[in-house]
């Protein structure tokens, strides 16, 4: 039987590991391994060698469908795009195009974040964000005023050469799994590494040390070793001289935090958190890898500045082995961020806020007046959306009734709308309470550029048709686009791909012919020029091409625990699924492994509580309450709680409470309280 | 022979079990549990040299083929014997009896092109090379740490 | 029509498993295995062949027949795995060295499940204190 092999990325995590999905008569039969890959030689997690089980789910979105009372009801795709245009043109017309949002996806394709940004803008709405404001917004904000890009400085493979691995705030055994080959190797190669996270996960089993800080205090433990490092000379005075400004102020910044008071604060003891701080700031090539632990707070951005301060005081960056690498989220979330798919930034990370930017665009777009100024962030949107402000909402693969922080109110303002259109596969609680239902194709069924956490841009051929009706959310936005009276003419990706290339200066060079195995990464000024897999080799992007050492404070997190909530709740992934569920909850072989909602809780805390292995308990925070499977371990300090947010219930507990410059939510610290559902 | 484990690159993601399952028809040979949440362990079929399934096995649907422990379900009345007899319990039977079949003598079998720990290998040495080349590095490394 | 020879039937999965027609069923509820019977008019001998103890014979004529076992339970977690004459059966036809770990303990009273996590924690031992707590 003639099989054809689709070279394809993963459409989970940002890894972005490489497979084929072999099709046989038009169907998706089944995955073959990739060797040749760079990042993940051949190798899969679970969520990638269950991928398949989605494609063809019998809940797949199959026409488009629009509210009739408590349901829904079938509707032609004419129907459903006059609908569009008159929902949001209603809203336009009587409150303004800022009475609109638009919320993009960083599953789909930079082809697509890329039109949804335009589409938005194109209407003169300052509205467009998308889900990066919930993981990575500290990220994109922190890193580019410090070193002047936010994206890993370093690829995946580069961990090889490491040989000092800070990993903190990242579980990447469970949540970027193909990272642990590359760790794995530095080690055999006489790595140390070190791990920071209130939890002990398998990221945990890698340490050869372990600070188990409490939750919300990296500012402190960071801070401490950065006094450590310059009161004992380790400091790298030449790279600071030649490639940094702002070092004195640092200086100033850390003198109070000595290792007596980092322990007070961070709960590590002080001799540990002083080798650690020697190990990394010694070690001839260096690297920090962090994710949601960082960034996930009301202090995110300045935790993300930490970190940068650190790295570039030891000249840790900028070279093989070493630098400053966020692991994101999504298989896209970083080309969302690079498309522009931000409130605060049009594609290329040029700002929202600076007229030129608006000038630039005008231009490029031939259409007059494009918006100029921040626009309202996701989490932003749900208090418009609340307050009434915001009539109308355009959601693509996003589902912010699970994702989003205290999501019972996040559902209340999103029913608050004049008009509610998402786009999706699958009917998600958000899609439930939608005015109007869109079907999209899967990442198998349309063609595309995916941005991994590596800047590298990979293209993934289109394997299959999506089912019935359902079609690739390019094509819908183009087909809104025109029902609301835009010219967007862009018969396939490759067509909005060249205008990339001309308009997003970083991604120039990537041009569809050049898009082989392994793509090529960003910045890629020319098409003779190779990518750059290593930022910042020569300098930094910004004034005097120096990077910007920016002082913090520590701060402790918004809520304390008390009385009535006296455990801090802490929340995060496993490996087995991916964010809200809505694939990985759909796929069998995952499901059978992970089930259901569980909380991790410490067997003396349990005890206390009368509570037992695998109980159903009650877990309750100042937004709400939910019930989960209890599991004793003592990977918690006592006192600390865990939950995974794959399964309804967390985020109703978590709270709201934001970056005040990133907008991101404070996932990561809540308090609570447990106890026996009897 | 058999596909072996080196605990120490583990990390518990139960990728081998699905795609172990994938090329098996829905069944998965292999069997990931963390053990005092501190490690990780697949088990499988050893290939034993003197394998007591095949002793065990009235029927001769498991027999010894070289090095490999060979099943032929056609023979197969899932009796449940063998099961019983596997000091490792990684014969499982529900109908008839299932256990690794190193992916039908494919290069690389399943589970271990898909490990992204690269913890599953048909070399047996490999985790002990590892091991003396990490001592060897810490060594040259003269404890400078 | 089935007759069974109850001193040679060490309740195994065998025929039950294999009977075309159903007409043998195999209940196993709490530690006990019951093994059915019907009269069946079917003239194969698939289930004969299949008995590793021999067993089964075909007859003429016969009546509905069952046969109850009491399952062993499991050494360490006591959930009931096996009847003792598979067992015993076991202990018969494997060499006795074969039969015991390298302590010289013996496995054979242990349910498959517990055998896979005794090996896994007997593997893991070294790294499990070398990751410390």
């Amino acid at each position: 039987m003639p099989k054809s092999l689709v070279p394809t990325i993963c459409p989970y995590c940002a890894a972005g590991c490489g497979f084929y999905i072999a099709v046989e008569k038009g169907r998706a039969t089944g995955i073959e391994y990739m060797p040749e890959h760079p990042a993940n030689e051949g190798a899969l997690c679970p969520k990638g060698n269950a991928a398949l089980e989605i494609i063809y789910h019998q809940d797949r979105l199959r026409y488009p469908m629009k509210r009739k009372g408590e349901g829904f009801v079938r509707i032609s795709w004419d129907e459903a795009l006059g609908m569009v245009a008159r929902g949001i043109g209603k809203a336009i017309k009587e409150a303004g195009p800022d009475s609109v949002g638009f919320l993009s996806s960083s599953k789909c394709t930079n082809e697509e974040n890329y039109l949804m940004e335009k589409l938005a803008r194109c209407l003169k709405s300052r509205n467009i964000d998308s889900c990066a404001r919930l993981c990575h917004a500290p990220s994109v904000v922190g890193l580019n005023r410090t070193l002047g890009a936010a994206g890993m400085t370093n690829p995946i493979p580069d961990l090889a050469n490491s040989k000092c691995v800070l990993v903190i705030g990242s579980n990447f055994a469970e949540n970027h799994p193909i990272i642990s080959r590359w760790v794995h190797k530095a080690k055999d190669l006489g790595a140390i590494v070190i791990v920071a996270d209130p939890r002990l996960t398998p990221t945990a089993w890698f340490a050869d040390m372990l600070l188990q800080l409490w939750p919300g205090t990296d500012v402190a433990l960071v801070n401490g070793m950065i006094k450590v490092i310059i009161d004992e000379g380790l400091i790298d005075k030449e790279f600071i001289s030649l490639w940094t400004k702002g070092f004195e102020s640092l200086v100033d910044a850390v003198k109070d935090y000595t290792p007596e008071k980092v322990e007070e604060i961070t709960g590590v003891p002080a001799s540990d958190m002083v080798m650690a701080a020697r190990a990394y700031a010694r070690s001839p090539a260096s690297a920090i890898v962090y994710s949601m632990g960082i960034t996930q707070h009301t202090t995110g951005t300045d935790n993300v500045q930490a970190l940068a301060n650190l790295a570039l005081i030891t000249g840790q960056i900028g070279k093989e082995g070493s630098g400053v690498l966020p692991l994101r989220g999504h298989n896209n979330v970083q080309g969302a961020c690079d498309m522009g798919a931000l409130a605060e930034f049009y594609p290329g990370y040029r700002k929202a806020d600076d007229p030129e930017t608006a000038k630039f665009f005008s231009e490029a777009w031939g259409v007059d007046g494009l918006p100029v100024g921040r626009g309202l962030t996701a989490t932003e949107m749900i208090d418009s959306a609340d307050a009434g402000d915001l009539k109308a909402l355009y959601i693509m693969g996003e589902d912010p009734a699970n994702s989003d922080p205290r999501c019972l109110h996040a559902a209340e303002a999103l029913f608050n709308l004049d008009f509610l259109v998402v786009q999706d596969i699958f009917m998600t609680a958000t899609a439930q309470m939608a005015d109007l239902v869109l079907p999209a194709a899967a990442w198998a069924e349309k063609d595309g550029t995916f941005t991994g956490t590596e800047r590298r841009v990979q293209w993934a051929g289109q394997a299959i048709e999506p089912p019935e009706e359902a079609r690739s959310d390019l094509a819908i936005i183009c087909d809104v686009a025109r029902a609301m009276g835009l010219r967007f003419d862009y018969p396939d990706a490759e067509s909005v791909l060249s205008e990339i290339n001309r308009l997003v200066p970083q991604y120039k060079g990537i041009t569809r012919d050049r898009l082989g195995l392994g793509g090529i990464t960003w910045p890629c000024p020319s098409t003779d020029h190779p990518g750059t897999p290593i930022l910042h080799s020569q300098g930094f992007k910004l004034p005097g091409n120096r990077a910007s050492i920016v002082p913090v404070q520590y701060r402790p997190p918004s809520e304390s625990v008390s009385p009535e909530y006296p455990f801090v709740l802490t929340t995060g992934r496993v490996v087995l699924h991916h964010n809200a569920g809505s694939m990985t909850r759909r796929s069998p072989s995952l499901m059978e492994r992970s089930p259901e909602l569980f909380i991790e809780i410490n067997p003396r805390d349990a005890d206390r509580l009368g509570i037992s292995e695998g109980e159903v308990v009650c877990v309750a925070s100042a937004r709400g309450e939910t019930t989960a499977i209890a599991r004793l371990t003592d990977k918690l300090k006592e006192g600390v709680v865990f939950m995974p947010f794959h399964f309804p219930g967390t985020n109703i507990l978590t709270t709201d409470a934001r970056d005040a410059e990133a907008k991101i939510p404070e996932y990561k610290v809540a308090a609570c309280r447990v106890s026996r559902r009897d | 022979m058999p596909v072996y484990v080196d605990i120490n690159r583990c990390i518990g993601c139960r990728s081998c079990e699905v795609a172990c399952k994938n090329a098996h028809s829905g069944r998965s040979y292999v069997e990931v549990k963390v053990i005092d949440h501190r490690a990780s362990v697949p088990v499988m079929c050893h290939h034993c040299e003197e394998a007591n399934c095949t002793l065990a096995c009235f029927s001769g649907a498991l027999t010894k083929d070289g090095a490999r422990t060979a099943f032929d379900i056609h023979k197969c009345t899932g009796c449940g014997l063998c099961a019983m007899a596997c000091p490792f319990g990684v014969v499982w039977t529900d109908k008839t009896a299932h256990k690794c079949d190193l992916c039908g003598g494919a290069e690389i079998p399943a589970c271990v092109a898909t490990c992204p720990a690269q913890a599953l290998s048909k070399d047996q040495e490999v985790a002990a090379k590892r091991a003396r080349a990490r001592a060897a590095v810490a060594a040259v490394l003269g404890g400078r740490r | 029509m089935i007759s069974l020879d109850s001193t040679k039937c060490i309740g195994c999965c065998s025929c039950s498993n294999v009977c075309p027609s159903k007409n043998i069923t195999r209940e196993d509820v709490g530690a006990r295995r019951i093994i059915r019977y019907k009269a069946c008019q079917e003239f194969c001998d698939i289930c004969v062949e299949s008995c590793p103890g021999k067993a089964l014979t075909l007859a003429a004529q016969g009546e509905d027949v069952e046969i109850a076992f009491d399952m062993v339970r499991c050494e360490v977690c006591g959930a009931p795995y096996a009847t003792e004459k598979m067992l015993d059966r076991i202990r018969t036809s494997i060499p006795a060295d074969l039969q015991v770990d390298s302590t010289g303990k013996s496995w054979v009273g242990i349910c498959p499940m517990c055998r896979r996590d005794l090996e896994r924690e007997r593997a893991a031992r070294p790294i499990i204190a070398s990751r410390g707590r």
